[in-house]
């Protein structure tokens, strides 16, 4: 049943009337990323240097840069921490690409090597917990924090 | 938004589906080949109405395929099924991504009205 259509990736655009600059700092600057991702998070933004994300109680996601190139390129790995995660830190990859679009960024972001139906298959147990982790982070983050929910 | 409630309850079916140890044992069972109902339950010391209680689980979650023939009912895996995950985390980063926009704009107003006043 393997098939091309199971190994999963997730692309998502958006536009933002920023310059390539200034949005690529929320993705290497702490203070900066919590008004976005994560109510606290640790962040070394070299090549082989480490982030940690605390979305909430339940989920942390961390993983390490890949590549830093400001402003038009930041691509760094991503797990969800956990003993039984199938995706823990390091098995995925999350690729930004960051694109002048006349005032403003033309943003991609592709979220590579995510676990496929076949390895959910096989880690049912894994899966469920990453799904669970999943569910709180994306219903998650602190309402109070959010300054922009 | 109704649509992110419909996709968060449909990611909370497969994943009650597939918490249950059986289930699992039945998914693998009908990956690779379509089984009857009749034909799951041999590989089970369970009662045959407790079996039909985890298909109706399973192919309510999307995980089975489920067609008669004749008088009985043949089921197969759906590993796309499993998709909501993708989908889960498409919503996951839309989300983040327009949190991000709305920051990063904020940001920007506030560099150029700072340049403007601090001269550079």
């Amino acid at each position: 049943m393997a098939n091309a259509e199971t190994v999963d990736a997730v692309e998502v655009e958006t536009r933002i009337a920023a310059s390539p600059e200034t949005v690529f700092d929320f993705f290497v600057d702490p203070d900066k990323m919590i008004q976005w991702m994560g109510r606290s998070v640790e962040l070394d933004p070299r090549p082989g240097g480490g982030f940690r994300c605390d979305i909430n109680d339940e989920a942390v996601a961390s993983g390490s840069y890949v590549e830093v190139e400001r402003p038009s390129r930041v691509v760094f790995t991503w797990g969800w921490n956990g003993e039984d995660s199938v995706t823990p830190p390091g098995s995925s990859t999350v690729e930004v690409l960051l694109a002048p679009d006349g005032d403003g960024t033309h943003l991609r972001l592709i979220h590579h090597d995510l676990p496929s139906a076949e390895s959910a298959e096989k880690h049912g147990h894994g899966w469920r917990h990453y799904l669970d982790r999943l569910e709180t982070a994306a219903i998650g983050g602190d309402p109070g924090t959010d300054k922009f929910g | 938004m109704a649509s992110v409630a419909t996709k968060q309850s449909e990611v909370d079916l497969v994943a009650r589906a597939i918490a249950e140890p059986r289930r699992r044992q039945i998914l693998t069972l009908v990956r690779e080949r379509e089984l009857s109902a009749g034909e799951i339950a041999a590989n089970f010391e369970v009662s045959r109405p407790a079996v039909s209680q985890h298909l109706t689980v399973l192919r309510e979650a999307g995980l089975l395929s489920e067609r008669r023939r004749g008088t009985s009912r043949l089921y197969r895996a759906r590993p796309e099924g499993l998709a909501g995950l993708r989908d889960f985390m498409d919503e996951f980063w839309t989300d983040r991504l327009e949190r991000l926009r709305l920051a990063a704009e904020l940001e920007q107003q506030r560099r150029d009205k700072g340049g403007k006043r601090r001269d550079g």
